[in-house]
């Protein structure tokens, strides 16, 4: 009895002393091990799992036989637990437990519990009695054990084992001695003293089960490591992140290719597989179906099969009732006629009363118009005249009526009152009647004897000069009309007024002093104006003459009596301009004025060389034949034969020419056989037909051959110039250049010496120049001759190529280059291909010109979708591929609109 | 590796006939593709690479289709005269040739004698299908080449020296006395160009729609033929001359004068844009190859030469002299002097002219001009004695383009294409050396700085302006003259701070500048010091 009561209370010591550690760790393995075992054990039912759950309990409560305290208790897995002295459920501080009356599996309410007494020694007799109780109670339960897994083997017809099986491994084996220093318990002896799984497990050996739960034993034994401290939080954290951003990463690298494909692609088409749906009205109205109750009954009554019979039956009559009889429409007409009359006429009544103005307003503008005119009189001779006359007009007016001379009814009333008996502003207001009727009887001389009658005349004689001389130059006719206005000043001068205030004797003798200076003026102007006129006449009365003869105003026949005395010689090479005659002179004014210039152009081609080297029927000869353009017909006395050397030109006068042809063609074509004969013929057929003369030889359209005569050789000099005139034209040339090299890259100024600084003390003489300002010099001189050698033509000496930059085509070239490109080549190289159907085949034109984004309006586009691309797809297929998708769509739209119209249907 | 060995191997198996093909098509291929495509290797933009090399492919498989349609559907080749032995192409004659060919080319051989109205000047539509003759006494007339008949004929009664037509046969132009004249095909005149002046030769830039003329005193006038605008007018200042043509590669006009010297011209700027020295004496004619590589000029000197416009540089020189030059479609040389028409060919493919053909008329007549049909083995010649065309073999394109020129045009596609070019219309802007560079990137040059004198100039006029200003009569009290006087204070300072901040900001920059070149200038046993500096 002692021993056993020794041994309980080793064993509650021990239970107690290990409480927590048993309950970590054992109860923890227990609870899983045995959860693996509920599963993989044979399975009851669930209805017979409900009913068997309170013996379950029971089992539970069996397996935790060293923790009494642990009854009913569930254990959530903490690792930690909350010690106290008393366990709540029995201290009932915190009553989260369900109290249970009694369990059967539980003490009686009397039996005090050992772990809750402090003291065991102090109550021995009862602990023996408790041990008796509790031994009988242990028997009970075993017994109690076994019948309950009886049963079950009765209810489920499952081996008995199975019930019993977790029971056996919490068999006590009780120790054969007391233990104590001399007997120790045998796992002292062996070594540690601590209860191994394998202690735990060895018993088990040979039940279901066993194999595999020492294989897990076995794995959590190689794999058990002791349980390291965490991280720290932000360790863990970066941990974490690198797994979700590697996590991430996979998931995104996914969408690469689609994306790089997209990139790529030199189309996107975006909302393909949209379906728009219907796309006129009528196709809406047509699928139209009624839902409401309102619609259905509407659309029941509009189709219905009477009502459209009627209505079609009915629309005939309909039309009828539109016929209006006559007399309506007729009155109908009539009121818009008077509505319409009416109108206008408010409308002329509005602009009437619009138009009224205001007396004030009247008044300045009367105002106004009274300021003009004086200043119109002054400056305008012809509106002097007209105002003079309306005065005059005036005048006679109230000369016949004389309306202001108090013949009105309000100043008769007036003078019969008396005027003294008026106020100041009425005797003011008669005073000022009074005085505008003298003003306007005053009769008027000055104005009206001058300006009338001399410009009647002057307009005459004007008129008359044009019927009488057209010819006269502008100038002679200018001074003519100058002339006599002077003398008809002078004669208009002589007549005195002879009444008036200008027939005052003082006037008199101012008016005569005046006109006495005035004649000696216009005396002198005469003369001048005669010598000028004599001149004119000179040229003037020859011209007539020629005019007479023609019929026609011809400048260019002005030059047969020029006086100046034309000798040239053939030694002027180089034509001077002031020795061109007057019609060239004249046209050179007409076309620039640009003298220098007109020295180069040449007034006649020279014909073609008459040479081939095949053709038999000449034979190397010199024979050439000029052409030449005449410009004056008939018996003009120069003729210009134009010889290109060094790009001048030079006339020859006629008489030379004449000599020329006298002494050498003769020797020429007496040398020559007839063939020559034939040729000059010809050549001189063709300088007529290529002359531009100015006169019209051709009537109606042939041409009388008129001047033969004018053919000429050129002389042995000039053949001798010709043929060497290419020296000069290489000289020539390349002082062009040298100076179209100056104008594009202007060469520096040289530095000259500056004024002010340091002259009197001559400190820049003595010094020289400042060193910079010659460094400058250098410098622009050595960029100037870079840019010499980087032209163009730097290594063309007979080429000047322009380098102006022309500002109308800069538009035409890119200034910088274009967004993705960073290069000039690359750029340049992928706009070299037109893309345009003039120059690619229609094949081709599409892809090359189709859009980077293909997409119909009003679609919203839809984020990329995922989808499995193969990265060494080829841009071929690309396309064939976006052909099919099209396809597709196409007929996905189909497949949808059909649906739609379904649900539309629905 | 393997897919590009199976290719040589692929090549290799090709069957010689289709093996011929395909390198033929790989040579108009290449010419097709306009140039190499740019290096993508260099390029560091990934997308960018990728897009050029998608629109490189489509650039490849639009040259090889252009080039198969060159290949199967222009299979037409333009024939030579062939010649066995000891013969010489240059000594067939025409009648020999008439004895061998079809009826209808036997039509184009043919002399119209026209002996009233002078040396006749002739020009073709672009598509050959029409020609206008314009006799120098004032004969204009049309003619349908086709059937040879005479569409209109008319005396306008005064010098007419050239004729060109328009964009299309509706239309021609004619240099006549004092001005150039434009007429319809009915004889019915449209236009008289007065601005011209009294023209020597006239040209027409079909894509520009621009009429050239070049006058009596050397002036050269572009007008625009749709709007009637002149579109440049300027003085070539290097005298009279009839020698004027168009570049048709580039619409460069090429004008020959008497110094020797051939300057070439576009509308938008009056100074030449080359200019160059051909020959020691005067010019006396002047053609383009239609490639627009190749010039001919001919100088009184009893040269021709050839110049490789590229490069500026003769190529070849020929003796002999020409009154009249032309380069046929297929780059044939004509060239006419006195009564005598001599065809030069590129036989050898080498840019080296020699003898292809001659043709000498009636003695006596002065050829005036010389003209290839377009499309057709024709060389048509004005005379003094009227107008004759002979036959030469391989002178003109056997394929043409009905988008391009179309000699059976018929009038609703006339009207269409007229319609066309209006639309494809190019601004006179467009007419350079070369055409090509056109959209490339061209660096602009820095505007140069104004002197001191330029700004002071300028500032004081924005202050004069600013003086200038009247003010408002403002009322209530807003109008006494001290507020008068501020305001019209304010207004001046206001036009004065633009200036100052401008040199301010000069100033500045000035000064940075010499901070930098003070750091430069340190002495050498500094400078890295100073760089050190700079670099932490």
């Amino acid at each position: 009895m002692g021993e056993v009561r020794q041994k309980k209370r080793k064993e509650k010591e021990k239970s107690t002393g290990k409480k927590k550690h048993s309950k970590v760790f054992l109860k923890k393995n227990k609870s899983s091990d045995k959860r693996r075992l509920n599963r993989r054990g044979p399975q009851l039912a669930p209805s017979l799992r409900r009913e068997v759950g309170q013996v379950k309990g029971d089992i539970e409560s069996d397996d935790y036989e060293f923790s009494d305290c642990s009854e009913g208790e569930t254990f959530p897995g903490d690792v930690y637990e909350y010690e106290e002295a008393a366990p709540e459920e029995e201290s009932r501080k915190n009553r989260r437990y369900d109290t249970v009356d009694n369990y059967d599996y539980e003490l009686p309410d009397h039996f005090k519990d050992e772990d809750v007494s402090s003291d065991d020694e102090e109550i021995d007799g009862r602990n023996g009695k408790g041990n008796l109780m509790e031994d009988s109670d242990d028997d009970d339960l075993k017994k109690d054990d076994g019948s309950h897994a009886r049963m079950l083997q009765n209810i489920t017809g499952m081996p008995r084992e199975a019930f019993e099986g977790k029971k056996k491994s919490n068999i006590v084996i009780s120790e054969a001695y007391q233990e104590s220093e001399y007997n120790p318990s045998r796992d002292v002896l062996d070594g540690n003293g601590l209860i191994s799984i394998e202690d735990l497990l060895n018993p088990l050996q040979g039940k279901p089960g066993y194999s595999m739960l020492r294989k897990q034993i076995h794995q959590t034994e190689k794999k058990s490591m002791a349980l390291q401290a965490p991280l720290p939080k932000a360790d863990q954290e970066r941990v974490e992140r690198k797994v979700a951003y590697e996590q991430s990463k996979k998931e995104v690298s996914k969408w690469e290719p689609i994306v790089k494909k997209n990139r790529e692609a030199s189309t996107l088409y975006l909302g393909e597989d949209v379906d728009l749906g219907y796309s006129t009205v009528g196709a809406i109205a047509s699928e139209f179906k009624p839902r409401t109750e309102i619609e259905k009954k509407i659309a029941s009554l509009v189709r219905d099969g009477k009502i459209m019979e009627a209505h079609r039956n009915d629309g005939s009559k309909l039309l009828e009732l539109n016929k209006v009889s006559f007399e309506e429409e007729k009155d109908r007409q009539n009121r818009l006629a008077k509505m319409r009359s009416l109108l206008f006429r408010h409308e002329m009544k509005a602009k009437h009363i619009k138009k009224i103005k205001s007396k004030t307003y009247h008044r300045l503008l009367k105002k106004d118009r009274v300021k003009e005119a004086s200043v119109q009189i002054e400056m305008d001779p012809d509106a002097a005249k007209e105002l003079a006359m309306k005065q005059e007009f005036k005048r006679a007016e109230e000369r016949m009526t004389l309306k202001h001379k108090n013949s009105s009814r309000w100043a008769k009333r007036i003078l019969s009152r008396g005027l003294n008996a008026q106020d100041e502003g009425t005797r003011a207001a008669i005073a000022e009647q009074l005085h505008q009727h003298a003003n306007l009887t005053r009769k008027m001389h000055t104005l009206k004897d001058s300006s009338s009658s001399s410009d009647e005349s002057s307009d005459e004689e004007y008129s008359d000069d044009q019927s009488a001389d057209e010819s006269n130059s502008r100038a002679s006719k200018l001074l003519e009309k100058a002339k006599e206005k002077t003398l008809k000043a002078l004669e208009d001068g002589e007549e005195a007024p002879n009444s008036g205030l200008l027939a005052l004797p003082f006037m008199v003798r101012g008016m005569k002093k005046r006109e006495e200076a005035a004649a000696e003026e216009a005396k002198i102007a005469i003369q001048e104006f005669e010598s000028l006129s004599k001149q004119l006449n000179n040229s003037e009365t020859e011209n007539i003459d020629t005019e007479t003869n023609s019929g026609r105003r011809t400048f260019g026949s002005m030059k047969k009596s020029a006086p100046e005395p034309r000798k040239k010689t053939k030694s002027e090479y180089y034509g001077d301009t002031d020795d061109e005659d007057d019609t060239e002179a004249r046209e050179a004014v007409e076309y620039d004025g640009d003298n220098n210039k007109s020295s180069l152009f040449a007034d006649a081609n020279i014909d073609s060389d008459i040479l081939c080297e095949d053709s038999k029927t000449h034979q190397n000869s010199v024979f050439k034949s000029f052409d030449e353009t005449v410009r004056d017909p008939g018996p003009k006395t120069t003729h210009e034969v134009a010889i290109f050397a060094s790009g001048t030109w030079k006339k020859v006068k006629a008489k030379d020419l004449e000599k020329r042809v006298d002494s050498k063609p003769s020797t020429i074509v007496s040398s020559k056989p007839e063939l020559q004969g034939q040729v000059t013929k010809e050549t001189m057929q063709d300088v007529d037909d290529q002359s531009d003369s100015d006169q019209e030889l051709m009537v109606d359209g042939v041409l009388s051959s008129a001047n033969n005569e004018s053919y000429e050789l050129p002389s042995q000099s000039d053949l001798i110039r010709q043929a060497f005139a290419g020296d000069d034209v290489e000289e020539e040339f390349e002082k062009q250049k040298e100076e179209i090299l100056n104008e594009e890259n202007p060469e520096p100024e040289k530095p000259v010496l500056l004024p002010g600084w340091g002259q009197w003390t001559h400190v820049q003489k003595k010094k020289g120049l400042p060193s910079w300002m010659l460094k400058e010099h250098e410098l622009a001189n050595k960029k100037r001759q870079e840019a010499l050698k980087n032209r163009k033509d730097a290594n063309l000496k007979h080429v000047i190529i322009s380098e102006k930059v022309d500002k109308k085509a800069e538009k035409l070239y890119t200034k910088t280059l274009p967004f993705p490109y960073t290069e000039k080549d690359v750029f340049e190289h992928s706009i070299r291909m037109p893309i345009g159907p003039d120059f690619n085949p229609t094949s081709a034109v599409g892809a090359l010109n189709r859009p980077e984004v293909v997409k119909k309006s009003g679609v919203i586009i839809k984020p990329i979708e995922f989808e499995e691309v193969d990265t060494h797809q080829k841009v071929e297929e690309h396309k064939q591929k976006g052909q099919k998708q099209k396809r597709k769509n196409g007929k996905t739209n189909q497949g949808k609109s059909a649906k739609k119209m379904k649900k539309g249907g629905a | 590796m393997e897919k590009e060995l199976g290719n040589v191997v692929a090549e290799r198996i090709l069957p010689p006939t289709e093996q011929e093909i395909s390198n033929e098509i790989d040579v108009k291929v290449k010419k097709y593709m306009r140039g190499e495509g740019a290096n993508l290797e260099v390029l560091k933009d990934k997308k960018l690479k990728g897009q050029l090399s998608v629109i490189e492919d489509l650039y490849g498989k639009s040259a090889k289709a252009a080039a198969k349609v060159e290949k199967w559907l222009m299979p037409s080749e333009g024939g030579y005269l062939e010649t066995e032995g000891l013969e010489k192409t240059w000594r067939i004659k025409q009648e020999t040739i008439s004895h061998e060919v079809d009826i209808l080319s036997r039509r184009n051989q043919h002399d119209i004698i026209l002996p009233a109205l002078g040396p006749y000047s002739i020009d073709y539509t672009s598509n050959g299908r029409y020609m206008a003759i314009a006799g120098r006494k004032g004969h204009l007339a049309l003619v349908d080449m086709k059937d040879l008949n005479l569409i209109k004929e008319f005396q306008v009664k005064e010098t007419v020296r050239d004729v060109v037509f328009l964009h299309n046969e509706l239309f021609f132009a004619a240099a006549q006395k004092k001005y150039p004249y434009i007429y319809n095909r009915e004889g019915t005149e449209l236009h008289c160009l007065k601005e011209h002046g009294s023209v020597l030769r006239l040209q027409f830039l079909k894509n520009h729609f621009l009429l050239v003329s070049i006058n009596k005193f050397g002036q050269l006038h572009y007008q625009d033929v749709t709007t009637g605008s002149m579109v440049g007018s300027f003085r070539t200042g290097l005298g009279r001359t009839d020698v004027m043509q168009v570049n048709p590669f580039n619409g460069v006009i090429a004008t020959g004068h008497s110094g020797g010297s051939v300057a070439m011209w576009k509308p938008t700027s009056s100074a030449p844009l080359v200019k160059m020295l051909c020959h020691p004496g005067p010019v006396s004619a002047l053609a383009f190859h239609p490639n627009g590589h190749l010039m001919a000029t001919s100088g009184a000197e009893r040269k021709i030469k050839l110049w490789d416009l590229r490069k500026f540089e003769v190529l070849q020189t020929l003796p002999g002299h020409a009154k009249t030059l032309d380069f046929s479609q297929k780059g044939l040389l004509a060239y006419g002097t006195g009564s005598f028409v001599q065809v030069l060919g590129d036989l050898s493919g080498a840019q080296s002219y020699t003898r292809y053909m001659a043709h000498s008329m009636a003695k006596g007549y002065q050829i005036g001009k010389v003209l290839f049909r377009p499309y057709e083995d024709v060389l048509g010649i004005g005379h003094s004695m009227g107008w004759s065309s002979i036959l030469i073999p391989g002178s003109g394109e056997p394929n043409f383009d009905t988008w391009v020129a179309n000699p059976f045009e018929t009038s609703k596609q006339r009207r269409e294409k007229e319609v066309r070019s209006l639309l494809d219309k190019l601004p006179p802007e467009t007419i350079s050396l070369n055409p090509s560079k056109i959209g490339t990137l061209v660096a602009v040059k820095k505007k140069e700085k104004k002197t001191k004198k330029e700004r002071d100039a300028e500032e004081e006029a924005a202050v004069d302006a600013a003086k200038g200003i009247t003010m408002k009569k403002k009322t209530k009290g807003r109008n006494k003259p001290t507020k008068r006087e501020k305001k019209k204070h304010e207004i001046i300072e206001k036009a004065k701070r633009p200036f100052l901040h401008e040199q301010i900001k000069e100033e500045e920059l000035s000064r940075k500048r010499s901070r930098l070149s003070e750091e430069v200038e340190l002495p050498k046993s500094l400078q890295r010091f100073a760089h050190k500096k700079t670099v932490t």
